[in-house]
């Protein structure tokens, strides 16, 4: 039986004058997708609604009653029975490419850590001058790079904007959480790829507290539908947006024409550091860590590891490595597979460009998986920095000192991100300090690259702050204070979600 | 009964607010599970010149100790802002907890343990905001 899914939200009891016109969109396994066409009038009334419900809720409750609302919602998305939680595990497999797998364990399991009450930040903003060596912020630590040059500030935001790019589930719903916490009301622009999900988890703040339910509205629209687009703009305080350059490029002037603050978050480069320490008993461990990173969200976040690098002088070489890596992305692939039809084409044509240049005696080596789901390169062919092909295609390669990286990677320096480490504790300061001078903002133990932690600063920000002031300052974290701890910790999660995935597969 | 208007931040104030404190029913019962003493920092700015800090002993309901510090003291939790955001918490214009979120006070200590205990902290400043003050 088919399902028909709304891929918008705001307050039921608005009434617009003209009925509301919908699109339906068939795409296939008997799901249809319905998102309206939005006019100025349409536009209006649902931003005047969300405007009203901010005062008549948010402005009249306190923070514990709102994180009391969120942690009942995140309750209702933790139970696998929950009807919205169905709904997406029937919907959004064949909406976004990702396998059921990859959003039920690693999506609603895991990732929705990060909006859990407990989780959330408090301390919307930190003291630079404290934090000018790396010191405990959270459950890791942080370091402030820069000089404070505050270019906007507003404590009352009243309507915020977001526009979220569609590579990562979950997004708008850890937007909504956000603006709750400084009183905003929320419009949300859905991505194209996964225009499902923050309608759904707008619905169920709904079924707990409709008033706050009411000041989010989640707006399904095309990036090329200028009018919507320039209207909100103009409706906002503020705009948060992440996507790539195209994005960038027709956002920003936007942005700078309704005279109104651009949190942007665009095209970002991550990789993983592995030192000659890890890569003596534990290197298969490390493997093992390392391929989670590489499968989860089939690699398309900006916190996805692009490559890895392996210290050489430990006793399994890098190119054992790449072996040990390779065995474990066929484990971890059993367990969270890739979407049916996600990202053939780069393995194949990996493994084809690979396979050429082994043949012709280069200093490289390929691991393919035997149903071309994955693709391990062991590549000495060419020590510069290069973007992979996504969808879990990885190279390794070998580097002589890990402390030689920052230089390396300084020309990606505005794209750098995230660094996947394995690296003992008494190098790992040193190595944070100069990958932060040389851009990147988040080092995380490996197999947590895609854990954003909240109270973890994003792309050198921190996503509290950045919706009530803008500064200059540049942040560096790491996601934890003892990494030995970490990668314990790391391990006994991975193994559980590979032990519960192979438990059901044998139902 | 006419009430002296205090100046604050001061001595005197803070004396006087732990007697009114321990005379709220209301803030006995919703505080009745706190532990933790306190500093309140008030940073200069504004007519305040100099860094002014409070110690306050919070235990269960009650305030057990209240006075302008002179010189070094630790305490559990270290509350700190500047002197133009506490006027707005006294008058009641900001809320301590959406302070703490927006960066216009600091916590030394657990703050989700204050955020837990919010119904006191707002208590705290109910009680506040009625003792008469001149800034």
């Amino acid at each position: 039986m088919g399902q028909v899914v709304d891929c918008f939200y705001w307050d039921p009891t608005i009434r617009f004058e003209k009925e509301l016109q919908l699109v339906s969109e068939d795409i296939g396994k008997g799901i249809t997708l319905r998102k309206p066409v939005f006019t100025i009038d349409v536009l209006e009334k649902i931003i005047e609604r969300i405007k009203t419900a901010r005062k008549e809720y948010l402005r009249t409750h306190d923070i514990p009653a709102v994180l009391e609302v969120i942690d009942k919602v995140n309750s209702l998305w933790q139970d696998p029975s929950y009807t919205g939680r169905k709904l997406a595990r029937d919907v959004l497999p064949t909406v976004t490419g990702f396998s059921v797998e990859m959003i039920e364990t690693w999506g609603f399991d895991y990732f929705f850590d990060i909006i859990k009450k407990d989780n959330l930040p408090l301390a919307g903003k930190l003291q630079p001058n404290n934090f000018r060596e790396f010191a405990p912020c959270g459950d890791g630590l942080v370091k402030a790079y820069g000089k404070p040059h505050v270019t906007h500030t507003n404590y009352e935001p009243e309507v915020i904007g977001h526009i979220c790019a569609g590579n990562i589930l979950g997004l708008a719903a850890f937007e909504m959480v956000m603006d709750k916490l400084v009183d905003a009301a929320t419009w949300v622009k859905v991505p194209t790829e996964e225009p499902v999900f923050g309608a759904l988890y707008a619905k169920s703040i709904e079924e707990v507290e409709p008033l706050l339910a009411h000041s989010i509205a989640i707006l399904p629209f095309s990036s090329h539908d200028t009018l919507v687009q320039e209207y909100l703009f103009s409706q906002s305080d503020l705009v948060r947006a992440t996507g790539g350059e195209q994005a960038r490029r027709n956002l920003t002037p936007l942005a700078e024409k309704h005279h109104v603050p651009l949190a942007g978050h665009w095209h970002k480069f991550s990789f993983i550091v592995i030192a000659r320490e890890f890569l003596q008993k534990q290197a298969s461990e490390i493997a093992e860590l390392a391929s989670l990173d590489v499968c989860a969200w089939d690699q398309q976040g900006c916190f996805s590891p692009q490559e890895i690098y392996v210290e050489t002088g430990g006793s399994v070489s890098p190119k054992e490595f790449a072996g040990l890596l390779a065995q474990e992305m066929e484990r971890t692939t059993q367990a969270i597979p890739k979407g049916t039809n996600s990202g053939k084409m780069q393995v194949l044509d990996g493994y084809y460009q690979y396979f050429t240049k082994e043949t012709m005696g280069e200093p490289v080596k390929i691991f393919a998986s035997k149903e071309k789901q994955w693709l391990v390169i062991y590549d000495e062919s060419n020590p510069n920095c290069e973007p992979s092909p996504l969808y879990r295609v990885i190279r390794v390669k070998p580097i002589t000192d890990i402390m030689d990286i920052p230089q390396k990677v300084k020309p990606l320096s505005s794209f750098l991100q995230t660094v996947g480490i394995a690296i003992p504790q008494n190098r790992l300061l040193a190595f944070a300090d100069a990958m932060g001078q040389a851009g990147a903002t988040n080092l995380r133990t490996v197999s947590g690259m895609t854990l954003q932690k909240a109270w973890e600063p994003w792309d050198g920000r921190f996503p509290l702050q950045e919706l009530f002031e803008h500064d200059s300052i540049h942040w560096v974290s790491i996601d934890s204070k003892d990494v030995d701890t970490e990668i314990q910790r790391a391990l006994k999660r991975k193994r559980l979600i590979v032990k519960e995935e192979f438990s059901k597969k044998k139902k | 009964m006419v009430r002296n208007i205090l100046r604050f931040p001061s001595d005197e104030w803070i004396k006087t607010f732990k007697e009114e404190l321990n005379k709220n029913k209301t803030y006995q019962e919703v505080a009745k599970d706190w532990e933790g003493d306190f500093l309140f920092v008030i940073t200069p700015d504004e007519d305040l010149k100099k860094e002014t800090v409070f110690y306050i002993d919070l235990w269960h309901g009650k305030c057990r100790d209240a006075y302008l510090v002179k010189g070094e003291k630790q305490a559990k939790f270290v509350f700190k802002g500047p002197y133009s955001n506490w006027k707005k918490v006294i008058r009641k214009e900001l809320d301590p907890i959406r302070g703490l979120i927006r960066g216009m006070f600091t916590v030394d200590g657990d703050s989700r343990v204050i955020l837990d205990q919010a119904k006191a902290a707002q208590e705290l400043v109910n009680i506040a905001s009625t003792i008469p003050v001149v800034f």
